[in-house]
């Protein structure tokens, strides 16, 4: 492991999650290790079912005991199994470089930090049940990619990409999204790591995109403390990361305000991703990132049954 | 129409109304600042709440400015006169007017002539004084509080009345009562104080504070809340208001109580034109016996601005007139004297009168004396040698003292042994007389010590029968007795070595008793020799013990001492009367005229004339069980006659009060007459349980201090009454000027207001999020 990839990964979240299985979703095609299902039909050990010869087929799968019988050619289909394509898409706009307020106690580390620790996390435990792991960062384009891999050595692979210099600037996630349905070359599963800061309308296209292609879809909101809970007092300006607006108020006579308009996004981004049949999770900066990391895959634990 | 009165602290305070906005423009520069992600949420809330953010900003800023500008208005007193005010329930402002009647309120100075008034006389246009002012002053105030709006009532009263009624509150009798404001009020005034005039006592605004402070202090204390203005209507003259922190101490303690203090200052703008007073007229000397000539001294101050010559002083006798004195001239600020002889042929009290011409005060032009004149003096002459009616030391003090026949001095001297003094009654003599007495008994010393501190007079010859064990062990006693030196011994003054002129064995000292042979050589002195004298204890300093001395030997040592003892005098002569071991009796005038002067001298403490000022009680002492118990007081002008019934005489009665102040008779009675409110001759009269009518004739005179009519002015009064809050005013200025009368006080509902103000400016402040609160919920 390198350097880098020991200041992502936490090995005390990682020793948890070890007691649970991540289960993929029945949809999902490929099975690692005879748990996840694949929707590929090849050779394999386990037979599936016999079909006529279609001109095209490999001849290598032509029954030839049921041709000397019935003077017919019909092939044989396998259930193939095979291993989860993972890609993880982390969000690395400016948005995401928030890291609390100046008086946030204990200090924070940044959402980027968090959702790159995440991904690491995510990509170890799918390494290590043999599935492939692909990773990619993005704010307008993919800056950064890695194919989805299933050898040990991705995953320094996959935090080199996470921990490559950014120069971050804003998301534009449909046009990510887009890419990456074009790109990924097989279906799988995929994570998306962001805040969802940003064209809510480009992010659900692209997601659409993605579930049209057959790919498993799940969405892990990263979001500040400071975001969700707005603890500001005494005057203060704030100047917008990826918006060149500022704002100088009293925070305590808006706080109401920003609160409701922050319900009314987490509320649509549940309901739009509920749509989707996408996964779901929230995670604040502020809670230890096991308990994010368990609280997700329990609920795709649950939902695979 | 309302409005308003601030005091000046309100211009100050204003700038403090900024405040906040400086605050919140600092509050402003100090923003934190916060890179933010989730800016869409914030800009629309800011959105969704700018209106209500602003409005509750702009409210909060005007509730905290309004707060400062309620206490910088709270602070600064303010007082709404209106009808509305009234709703505040503190409208009714109590006006208490003191207007000044002392005799100095008198004066004419000014020279403008009294405006017509409705009940004025037809041709009364004699010139308007200081009180003639302040009364028109009186009624302006009426007449504005009666077109003002908003509940007033008015109390008026005079200087002399809060003076005469000091200490008494239920003899306060005022000119108009307390009463609402209505425009009846101005004629109620004008009824009250249209005959009324200058008093002519001395009951300045000391003393009249004094008792209002008390009057106020007691409604303070009852809780009454109700604005109050004292007025000071007068003529603010420097010698009652400069010099003394009396009324300084009261009226701060006034205005610290609330009360809103307007001095309005009636005297003349112009300086007087020169005022002179009969300051004293007074016997001088001699004996007030029948056919004895008395001298009497009238002394005249000149308060103007510039000396006043060929002053005349009228005088009258007995009611009749007699030739004046002139003086030639009283310097500007100074005094000076004039003297005449007079002789009362019949013993009883006999008056005299000296009058000025008019001037701008003529209240003190006047002065009146009575002289109470016996057939004779009595004189107590105690000899301890008792040689023979024609020697010894008592034969030579009584001849001196009486001549004879052709040399009348009024005085009548008993010569008698000591033991005399403890059985008489020593108040009926002038003046005692104790010869070489070798021994007295404890009564007698003890007798003798009452009488010299009741303002007798005593006598010490000392000679071949005094002991020094006696004079120093019970008459001395360390300086406690009333003897004025210790003695050592007697001694015999060695003859002068002559060389050249002779040197006279007595020298005259500055005292009055030797004043006629001090000055050039005086060859009847110089012949007077002395053989032997008793010597002063070495070592003992008679001047440092107030002992003062009349003659002293060529040698340097005392022979004639005096000193002070209670309200009398003692003289020791150290050597005898006699011309046993001197000869000055022997053929020697001097003797005669030194033993007169001394006798007077004694003498004169007992004879000072009373001296009575208009305020002062006139008292009649009676004797229990020598004269019946009614007294009847002829008062003048018109002799009205007022009976008064002697009860025991109280305590600590001053003796300037007294008719006659002899030693403390047991279980005295006086009659009292509380309080002399005119000046002139009051006579009382009653009789003696043996039928016999006694009569005494009384002269009250007005304060010659009411003379002196410098102004003390504002800027004086200012440093007189420094730290002292009140509004001075001329008295022309006080004309309708509605804004000097007090209305309602708005301090209590500014303060109120602000506690209010600042209540919603914490619920604004809550409401606006400027509060710590507890975490709330969040949005996730």
């Amino acid at each position: 492991m390198t350097r880098g990839s020991r200041r992502s990964l936490h090995p005390e979240s990682i020793a948890r999650i070890h007691r649970l299985e991540l289960r993929a979703r029945a949809v999902v095609e490929g099975v690692l290790a005879g748990l996840h299902k694949s929707p590929y039909k090849g050779q394999s050990v386990e037979f599936l079912q016999h079909r006529e010869y279609v001109r095209g087929d490999d001849l290598r799968r032509v029954d030839w005991k049921v041709w000397g019988r019935q003077d017919r050619y019909y092939v044989k289909e396998f259930e193939e199994e095979t291993n989860l394509r993972l890609t993880l898409l982390v969000d690395g706009s400016t948005s995401m470089d928030y890291a609390g307020g100046p008086t946030a106690a204990p200090p924070r580390p940044t959402k980027y930090d968090c959702a790159a620790t995440l991904a690491a996390s995510l990509a170890w435990l799918a390494l290590s049940h043999g599935d492939a792991v692909g990773c990619g960062v993005f704010d307008d384009r993919l800056r950064t990619h890695v194919p989805a891999r299933t050898k040990r050595s991705q995953l320094a692979n996959v935090c080199d990409v996470l921990e490559a210099p950014r120069n971050a600037g804003p998301g534009d996630f449909s046009r990510v999204l887009l890419t990456a349905a074009e790109t990924l070359p097989r279906r799988g599963m995929v994570i998306v790591v962001s805040d969802l800061l940003g064209d809510r309308d480009g992010i659900f296209k692209g997601l659409h995109l993605l579930r049209t292609r057959g790919h498993d879809l799940a969405v892990v909101q990263v979001m500040d403390d400071d975001e969700l809970d707005f603890p500001f007092e005494g005057p203060t300006r704030f100047e917008g990361l990826e918006l060149p607006a500022h704002v100088a108020c009293n925070p305590r006579g808006l706080r109401d305000g920003y609160l409701a308009a922050v319900q009314a996004f987490l509320a649509e981004i549940r309901r739009r991703s509920a749509a989707l049949r996408c996964d779901y999770a929230l995670v604040r900066t502020g809670e230890p990132l096991d308990l994010a990391l368990v609280r997700f895959l329990s609920r795709r634990a649950s939902m695979a049954v | 129409m309302p409005t308003f009165d601030f005091a000046p602290l309100v211009w100050w305070g204003l700038p403090l109304a900024a405040a906040p906005v400086l605050i919140h423009l600092i509050n402003l520069l100090r923003q934190r600042r916060v890179k933010w992600a989730a800016m869409e949420f914030l800009l629309a809330s800011q959105r969704k709440y700018r209106t209500r953010v602003m409005l509750r900003q702009l409210l909060l800023l005007a509730l905290r400015t309004a707060a400062v500008l309620g206490l910088v208005l709270a602070l600064a007193g303010p007082r709404w006169r209106a009808a509305a005010g009234g709703l505040l329930g503190t409208a009714t402002t109590a006006h208490l007017v003191l207007l000044d009647d002392s005799c100095s309120m008198g004066d004419r100075t000014g020279g403008e002539r009294m405006e017509p008034v409705p009940e004025a006389a037809a041709g009364d246009t004699r010139p308007a004084t200081a009180f003639d002012r302040g009364r028109r002053v009186v009624e302006r105030i009426a007449a504005d509080l009666a077109a003002g709006s908003g509940s007033q009532q008015l109390t008026v009263g005079l200087s002399s009345q809060f003076a005469v009624a000091a200490g008494d509150r239920g003899g306060l009798r005022l000119a108009l009562p307390r009463q609402p404001v209505s425009p009846a009020t101005v004629q109620a005034v004008r009824d009250a104080l249209g005959d009324t005039a200058e008093s002519a006592g001395s009951a300045g605004p000391r003393e009249a504070i004094a008792a209002v402070a008390r009057e106020l202090s007691g409604e303070s204390a009852g809780g009454s809340a109700e604005p109050r203005v004292l007025w000071m209507v007068g003529d603010f003259r420097s010698r009652d208001w400069l010099g003394s922190a009396e009324p300084a101490a009261t009226l701060r303690q006034l205005a610290a109580d609330g009360v809103t203090l307007r001095f309005v200052d009636c005297a003349a703008d112009s300086p007087p034109a020169g005022n002179l007073t009969i300051e004293r007229l007074e016997v001088i000397g001699g004996v007030p016996a029948a056919g004895v000539l008395l001298p009497v001294e009238v002394e005249v101050r000149n308060d103007g601005g510039g000396p006043a010559r060929d002053v005349l002083v009228e005088l009258r006798e007995d009611g009749a007139g007699r030739p004046g004195v002139r003086i030639d001239e009283v310097p500007a600020g100074g005094v000076a004297s004039g003297r005449f002889d007079v002789r009362f042929a019949a013993a009883g009290s006999h008056t005299l009168e000296a009058g000025l011409p008019a001037d701008t005060l003529p209240a003190d032009n006047v002065r009146r004396a009575v002289v109470d004149v016996v057939d004779r003096v009595e004189v107590l002459i105690i000899d301890g040698a008792a040689a023979g009616p024609t020697s010894g030391d008592g034969f030579y003090v009584a001849t001196a003292l009486a001549p004879g026949v052709g040399a009348a001095t009024g005085l009548r001297p008993r010569v008698e042994p000591p033991a005399a003094l403890a059985t008489a009654d020593l108040r009926r003599f002038d003046c005692l007389w104790l010869l070489d007495i070798e021994r007295l008994d404890p009564a007698a010393v003890t007798a003798v010590e009452a009488y010299v501190r009741g303002g007798g007079g005593v006598v010490f010859f000392c000679g071949p029968k005094t002991r020094a064990e006696l004079i120093n062990g019970m008459l001395h006693r360390g300086g406690e007795g009333l003897f004025p030196v210790p003695l050592a011994g007697a001694v015999d003054l060695l003859p002068a070595v002559v060389v050249g002129t002779p040197v006279p064995d007595v020298v005259v000292e500055d005292h009055p008793v030797v004043a006629v042979l001090a000055g050039q050589r005086n060859p009847l002195l110089s012949a007077v020799r002395i053989d032997r004298f008793w010597a002063v204890e070495r070592g003992h300093d008679p001047a440092a013990s107030g002992v003062r001395r009349l003659l002293s030997l060529r040698t340097g040592q005392p022979l004639a001492v005096e000193k002070p003892y209670g309200d009398g005098l003692v003289v020791a002569v150290l050597t005898t009367a006699a011309p046993t071991w001197n000869n000055w009796a022997r053929g020697n005038p001097s003797w005669v005229v030194v033993m007169l002067e001394l006798e007077s001298h004694l003498a004169r403490l007992r004879r000072r004339a009373e001296t009575l000022m208009v305020g002062d009680p006139v008292t009649v002492r009676l004797e229990q069980g020598v004269d019946e118990g009614d007294v009847d007081f002829l008062v003048p002008p018109d002799g009205d006659l007022v009976r008064q019934t002697a009860s025991r005489a109280a305590s600590g009665v001053p003796a300037a009060a007294a008719i006659q102040a002899p030693a403390p008779a047991p279980q005295p009675l006086e009659a009292r007459l509380p309080a002399a409110v005119v000046p002139g001759l009051y006579e009382a009269r009653w009789r003696r349980l043996d039928g016999t009518e006694r009569q005494r004739s009384i002269a009250v005179n007005v304060d010659p201090a009411e003379g002196r009519l410098d102004r003390a002015g504002r800027e004086r009064l200012d440093r007189s009454l420094s730290g002292v809050r009140f509004r001075y005013e001329r008295a022309e200025e006080v004309a309708a000027d509605g804004g000097g009368i007090a209305g309602a006080s708005l301090a209590v509902p500014l303060l109120l207001a602000v506690a209010g103000l600042l209540l919603v400016e914490q619920l604004v402040a809550c409401a606006a999020g400027y509060h710590p609160v507890a975490p709330r919920s969040s949005a996730a």
